[in-house]
């Protein structure tokens, strides 16, 4: 028998009993009839597509990946990865232009951006949110002029964390995983983080590390995420076989680590798998703390009623919604927790022109939540979400960690230190 | 600090959920963890207590509360005799209050099953249904038009109608297709509900239904009149309005509209009582330490994850919400615990030879045995482990589809087994 037969994935179809639970669960099909619904593009599609075969329909890169479908699936069919592996295969026959899949691979490569546009934030960030610019991305390359594109940060991550005194720690010792976001646009979270894991008694150290390469596997385009996942591993199998855990507060690149990039690349070898067993969201990592009693809990009260997406990339972990637990940690913290099913970004599927109604059209139940809500910042622990929330509501948007860490007593930036200041 | 809950209920059909909603509210940590999202979302959203006793006979039960008594004197193992009646009736009471609060109304009572038409035409007994289907009640005799739409899959005005005919309630039929439906590459019941929501595809269908009434003096849809509960009783009573008449919605194959309405109002009491519902979490196994279990795993991402309480209730369901598994050696299976179960041996003893046999197949009637405790035995009445419960279709000695009595069971034991653990 082949490793073939053995995929989790296509295994996983002949679950369905066509329920249609997915389909009534898809924020995607909720707003437009260009995606026909998780069962048909997933499990019903995927019986058609055998190698040589015509591929049924060109609308399963409407998926957003959001994976609502694989949670609320009762017989446990890996809908989203289906989908994804489908895309993989169009983009590997030819079948998307030229032109998309130079888009693709330019919104996709959040870490090539950032080599080369973090360096000269100011005149990249004047450069990208000018409106002729952004015409001009809509013309020539099917980037949405209103999309909620990042700024690079002034300074990256990695850097500030070298100018600081390393500090042994006894508790343990912890990877941080930053993913592109904390190191070329928004640091915030990342310090937050590794305050709070220092105070707690951790080493923490910032290895050699790439883009976990969701991006490119949300894009189809398999071949460069594998390069960056194998990249991922020969570099953190060393520190995990010393003991270090992988903690990362972009909750899209753990679970890439965990789940995505094995399960979608078929890269089930041992260090892989260590790194995956061995690789934590922040929150999920202080609270197993809690839970053996490690955590340090004296937090200073944050008297502020705010609201929480759980990020649907979040859920995907199967965690349930640690966030939230250590939330309400938090002395005179109020947080009122969203149902929404997505925000609608999807990582990069709301920056494409022809995709960037459906991904507002996917947020609006928690951009009229947010603004219901009505807090002077919104929580989210996924960067491309808070951008899309921030985006959608004019509400800035914080992680989680950025409350613990001045619930510790640290210092924070951005938003939550103004309203912190008044 | 503990964090440890009180109760952890497995799985999230009406049984887990109702334990859940009472657990909650009385103050005690609850935590719902399911495979997905099941039995609310194929259910007909109406609350059948018993519709056919004994099992093989022709006539629906035409006052549960008797059929009741009957089942219970005959079968004191069965779920309801362990549950008792009078709990059977509080729970169906403090259902119809949760549901009117949350302006969805449940009409109904143990004394009457309402017979109400099925999407093919049949006759269907249940004891409880909401506002919005209590108008195609088949006591009366009034004549029905009967609106379908031609792209909705699985709903066929002209075969309800025919059929509602001949068991002489008259009915005719229309079928419309409303210009926002054709744009639509795909169409289900709850896209069409989405629809329905919007006031000016009400009007357009409520214009063309009044050209078509006839002699008709009641209007019959498919379950799609509104995805919410709310919403629900807006568009019935807008509908009613610009046709005239009273209308009714009747339930469809999965996914079932009226179903999910029930699964929103349940999520939002069990949310507000501050118990949490994960969905994607699969229990995969649990430990014990002597007579008592320890800790239940869920399947997440690159590892197994433990769920810690004082006390676990099973509710995931028999063969068909995938609580009991079997294999291709004939093995029967409880699939988180390994619980013993009432099954039959081999594969050859778990089927009768035709397909529609009056006495049902032998697998369909496995399930869990409980004490009247509601906690999984072995043989005797002592329990397996003190701080294990189980409740709803994985339960033994009932048969909740061929009963007709499938919300039923599952409002009655979740809600006594949640009596049993707030008394622990």
């Amino acid at each position: 028998m082949t490793g073939e037969l053995h995929r989790p994935v296509e295994l996983s179809l002949d679950q369905c009993i066509k329920c249609n639970i997915c389909v009534t669960a898809c924020p995607v099909t909720a707003v437009t009839d260009l995606f026909p619904g998780p069962k048909y593009e997933g499990p019903q599609g995927a019986r058609f597509r055998h190698n040589g075969q015509p591929t049924p329909d060109k609308s399963v890169d409407y998926c957003s990946g959001c994976r609502v479908c694989n949670m609320v699936c009762p017989t446990g069919v890996r809908i989203a990865e289906i989908n994804a592996r489908a895309r993989a295969d169009m983009v590997r026959d030819g079948k998307f232009s030229w032109r998309n899949r130079l888009r693709n691979n330019m919104v996709a490569r959040s870490e090539l951006l950032g080599k080369f546009g973090q360096p000269v934030a100011p005149l990249a960030n004047a450069v990208m949110s000018n409106g002729l610019t952004r015409r001009l991305m809509e013309a020539t390359l099917g980037i949405a002029r209103d999309a909620p594109l990042p700024a690079f940060s002034r300074e990256r991550f990695t850097k500030w964390f070298k100018q600081r005194p390393s500090k042994k720690g006894t508790a343990g010792k912890v990877v941080f995983f930053h993913g592109c976001s904390t190191e070329y646009y928004e640091g915030r979270p990342g310090k937050a983080a590794v305050q709070i894991l220092e105070a707690n008694g951790f080493e923490v150290v910032v290895p050699k590390q790439n883009c976990c390469g969701l991006p490119l596997l949300s894009n189809g385009e398999f071949g460069a995420a594998r390069s960056y996942h194998e990249s991922n591993v020969r570099s953190l199998v060393e520190y995990v076989r010393q003991g270090y855990d992988i903690v990362g507060t972009s909750t899209s690149c753990t679970l890439t680590l965990k789940e995505e990039a094995p399960e979608l690349l078929d890269m089930f070898g041992p260090d892989a798998k260590l790194v995956a067993e061995h690789t934590f969201d922040f929150n999920e990592f202080l609270l197993n703390l809690l839970d053996e009693g490690r955590l340090q809990t004296d937090f200073r009260p944050i008297p502020l009623r705010l609201a929480y997406h759980v990020p649907c990339q979040y859920r995907a972990h199967r965690i349930g919604k640690p966030g939230l637990e250590l939330l309400e940690l938090i002395p005179e913290l109020e947080i009122i927790e969203s149902q929404a099913a997505c925000c609608g970004i999807a990582g990069t599927y709301g920056y494409k022109t022809e995709k960037y109604e459906i991904a507002m059209a996917v947020g609006k139940p928690l951009f009229e939540f947010v603004l219901e809500v009505g807090g002077p910042v919104a929580v989210c622990d996924s960067e491309t979400c808070r951008w899309q929330i921030s985006h959608g509501t004019g509400v800035p948007a914080i992680h989680p960690a950025e409350l613990l860490a001045a619930a510790y007593g640290f210092e924070v930036e951005g938003a939550l230190a103004e309203i912190l200041s008044n | 600090m503990s964090r440890e809950l009180d109760l952890l209920v497995i799985g999230a059909g009406v049984a887990g959920l109702t334990a859940a909603w009472q657990l909650s509210k009385s103050g005690q940590k609850t935590r719902v963890i399911a495979k997905g999202w099941g039995a609310t979302h194929w259910h007909t959203g109406c609350v059948d207590v018993l519709g056919y006793y004994p099992l093989d006979s022709e006539t629906p039960v035409a006052s549960p509360r008797e059929g009741l008594e009957r089942l219970t004197a005959d079968n004191p193992q069965h779920p309801y005799a362990l549950a008792g009646i009078e709990q059977l009736e509080a729970v169906l009471t403090a259902f119809q209050e949760l549901c009117a609060g949350a302006g969805y109304p449940l009409y109904g009572s143990l004394d009457k099953n309402w017979l109400l038409p099925t999407a093919v035409g049949a006759l269907r007994p249940t004891c409880l249904a909401p506002e919005t289907m209590i108008a195609g009640d088949t006591a009366s005799k009034e004549p029905m038009l009967l609106v379908g739409f031609r792209r909705l899959p699985d709903f066929f005005a002209n075969v309800v109608a025919e059929n509602l005919t001949a068991q002489g309630i008259p009915a005719t039929d229309l079928t419309l297709t409303p210009k926002p439906l054709e744009k639509e590459r795909v169409m289900n019941s709850v896209l069409l509900a989405r629809h329905f929501e919007k006031p000016e595809f009400r009007a357009e269908i409520a214009k063309e239904v009044r050209k078509h009434l006839g002699q008709a003096r009641r209007v019959g849809f498919p379950a799609v009149l509104g995805h919410s509960p709310q919403q629900a009783m807006t568009v019935k009573q807008d509908l009613e309005k610009q046709i005239g008449c009273p209308v009714f919605e009747i339930p469809t194959a999965p996914p079932s509209v009226p179903g999910i309405r029930l699964h929103t109002i349940f999520m939002a009491a069990i949310r507000q009582a501050g118990g949490r519902v994960y969905d994607g979490q699969e229990a995969l196994r649990a430990d014990s330490e002597g007579s008592r279990i320890t800790a239940v795993y869920t399947e997440s991402a690159a590892r197994e994850r433990p769920h810690r309480a004082q006390n676990y209730l099973l509710a995931t369901g028999g063969i068909l919400g995938g609580g009991i598994t079997t294999d291709h050696l004939g093995q029967t299976r409880e699939v988180v615990f390994g619980l013993p179960l009432n099954a039959p041996d081999g594969r050859e003893n778990w089927f009768k030879r035709r397909f529609l046999d009056a006495e049902g197949h032998p697998i369909y009637q496995s399930g869990v045995p409980v004490s009247n405790r509601f906690q999984p035995v072995n043989g005797g009445a002592e329990p397996i482990y003190e701080n294990l419960f189980a409740a709803g279709g994985t339960l033994a000695h009932c048969e909740p589809i061929r009963e007709r009595s499938l919300e039923g069971v599952a409002l009655a034991t979740g809600f006594k087994a949640a009596k049993v653990i707030s008394e622990e």
